[in-house]
Order: C-alpha cells, then sequence, then structure tokens
C-alpha cells in the first residue's frame, strides 16, 4: 500500500474460493513439450554418464580441460581434440543451503546445491549438483566430495545419473 | 569442423516439459455474466444510460465514458447473425465432411460468437434470428460452451 492508497479496490481470494465452486474460472495447461538436441559434446557427456564416467574434454592450444566436453574451446576459440574421462571426485567450489523446493514450498532441511570442481579438469572448472549424506552446518568450501552414482541399470543419461556428491572421509 | 565426434550412444534429443498452467478468474462482471448463464440460462448485459449503449458480454466499465456499469439488463436468448463462416478443417488438422458453422450473434449492442446448429450450411444467412439451446442446467459449468449451439428461431 502506499501513502495515498489504503486498500486496493477488487477482493482477494484464496484457494478455498477455488475448491468450494464461489469463484468460475478457467484452468489451463500450456502444451511445453520440448526437445532439445543434445549436440556432440554434451550427448557424448550424457551417453558416458550412463556408462559412470564424468566426462571432460580437452583443448590442444591452451590446454584446458572443461567439463562438460565443449566442441570448441570457450577461451582460444579453438577446436577441442579429445574427450578426457575424469575421477568423479572433487572440490566443493561454492554452495548454498536451500531452505525453498523448485516449486516454492518451505522445507525444514535444506536443499544444498553446490559447484563442484571435477579432479581431473582445470583449476575451477566443475559442475553445478548437490551435496548429500552431511550435516548441512559443516559445509565448506575447498571440502572434498565424491559422486553417488543411481545403480547402472537405473541410469539413463541424464546429470540425475548422479544422485548427489557426498564427503570423502579422510583417513 | 569440430574434432570431436558424438558418441554413438548418445541420446539424440532431451525430452521435456515446461509445467505451465495457468488459472484464469473472469472478473467482477463476467463473473456474474457466467453465474446468470450457469444458474438461471439467461445472458446478461450492462448498459450505460450516458451513452446509452448495452455491452454484452457485460462489462464493468463503459469504453466510451469510462463510467462504472450497474445497470443490469436480460438480454434474451434470440439474437441476429451479423456474420458467420464455415470451418471445413477439425481443431488437429484433419478435414471436415459436414462444416462447423461459427456466427457472431447480436445482442444489445454486442454480440457472441458461438456455433449454430440444427441447420444446413446453405440455410444460413445473415440476418437469421437465432436462439440460444443450453446445456441442461447439471452440466453446465460457468462457460461460454455452456450454451450448446444457436439455432434457427422457429416461427
Amino acid at each position: 500500500m502506499t501513502a495515498k492508497i489504503k486498500e486496493f479496490p477488487g477482493i482477494s481470494l484464496h484457494e478455498q474460493d477455488f475448491t468450494d465452486g464461489k469463484i468460475l474460472y478457467n484452468f489451463d495447461k500450456l502444451n511445453g513439450i520440448y526437445a532439445w538436441d543434445t549436440g556432440v559434446g554434451i550427448g557424448s557427456y550424457l551417453a558416458s554418464l550412463k556408462a559412470g564416467v564424468i566426462l571432460g574434454s580437452h583443448c590442444p592450444s591452451c590446454r584446458k580441460i572443461v567439463v562438460p566436453p565443449r566442441t570448441f574451446c570457450e577461451f582460444c576459440y579453438r577446436p577441442m581434440d579429445e574427450y578426457v574421462p575424469l575421477k568423479d571426485t572433487g572440490t566443493v567450489n561454492t554452495f548454498s543451503l536451500c531452505y525453498v523446493t523448485w516449486d516454492v514450498k518451505r522445507i525444514k532441511e535444506p536443499e544444498i546445491p553446490a559447484v563442484i570442481d571435477i579432479d581431473g579438469a582445470s583449476p575451477l572448472h566443475g559442475i553445478m549438483h548437490m551435496l548429500g549424506e552431511i550435516n548441512p552446518k559443516k559445509v565448506k568450501i575447498g571440502m572434498r566430495v565424491q559422486a553417488v552414482w543411481k545403480p547402472a541399470e537405473e541410469r539413463q543419461g541424464s546429470i540425475n545419473d548422479i544422485l548427489y556428491f557426498k564427503p570423502i572421509k579422510e583417513a | 569442423m569440430t574434432l570431436l565426434q558424438r558418441d554413438p550412444r548418445a541420446p539424440a534429443s532431451w525430452l521435456g516439459e515446461l509445467p505451465v498452467t495457468n488459472r484464469y478468474t473472469y472478473g467482477l462482471a463476467a463473473e456474474k455474466f457466467f453465474r446468470t448463464i450457469k444458474e438461471e440460462g439467461h445472458i446478461m448485459g450492462t448498459h450505460c444510460p450516458h451513452d446509452d449503449h448495452t455491452y454484452v458480454p457485460a462489462a464493468a466499465f463503459c469504453e466510451r465514458c469510462l463510467r462504472k456499469l450497474d445497470e443490469w439488463v436480460d438480454v434474451g436468448t434470440i439474437g441476429d447473425v451479423v456474420t458467420y463462416t464455415f470451418l471445413y478443417v477439425n481443431l488437429d488438422g484433419s478435414p471436415l465432411e459436414k462444416p462447423e458453422i461459427v456466427a457472431f450473434i447480436r445482442f444489445g449492442d454486442g454480440g457472441l460468437i458461438q456455433r449454430l446448429g440444427e441447420i444446413e450450411p446453405e440455410q444460413v444467412e445473415i440476418g437469421l434470428m437465432v436462439e440460444a439451446v443450453f446445456k441442461p442446467k447439471p452440466k453446465r459449468i460457468g462457460s461460454i460452451l455452456d450454451i450448446k449451439y444457436f439455432r434457427p428461431v422457429k416461427i
């Protein structure tokens, strides 16, 4: 509300008014089906995720190894020359404690999205994923984590073939 | 040219769906308009005394003088065909043997766009008087489709 307007005109509606039939309305669902071409780099990345490997690609000119694999180097624009299988371990680069779900529901136990620099890729090259099997209070930048994979028969060539990353227990 | 090859096992495409839904409430005037169709089977309009203009479907404000409209009028269920068209193609693109007839039917100073029924295509003409055929009351949901179609008035 503003200084001039104390109350907006109109009628406030609550969810109950719709379920009780107090208000007439039209419900519609957009036909939002899409197919996204995976391309050379990401297609190969998804195929190797199904096989249980995180794939990167190598630039012959600046010698960077990037993940996910790209066919052209983003830094020097040269074509990449080879795929590099990477380890499924890494280091937390940054993270967030998220107390709302994607459809804006409050949750008590936070989800922990993080950017994880994958071992074998160039420094500061990583992917975004979730952390799991961890106390949210104990997450730290720089901590070592390892991928927890779905069972091989359930994998479908998706980033979700990795369930989450869990901390590596130091011996 | 790329040096890298696509993994032959790679999925060709990633399939997804955007979960976008919407709920449209009709607003003050149209809420009453549709509720009258649903519960009484009448078509209502609003009249502006300043411009002597009757809005059908009912409007909350006059488009001409921006006054608030609260004079409701029952415009009956009989109107005349202002214009019409034959549709030979279905919603999914398949051809139709017998055309759907869609017409603009005048009520007050406005009107409704609806199907015509119980009529052969060659009988349709501009100026034809047609009356609304409503669905049975329990089946009405408060939509313009609660009017099944308009049929010629039998004299």
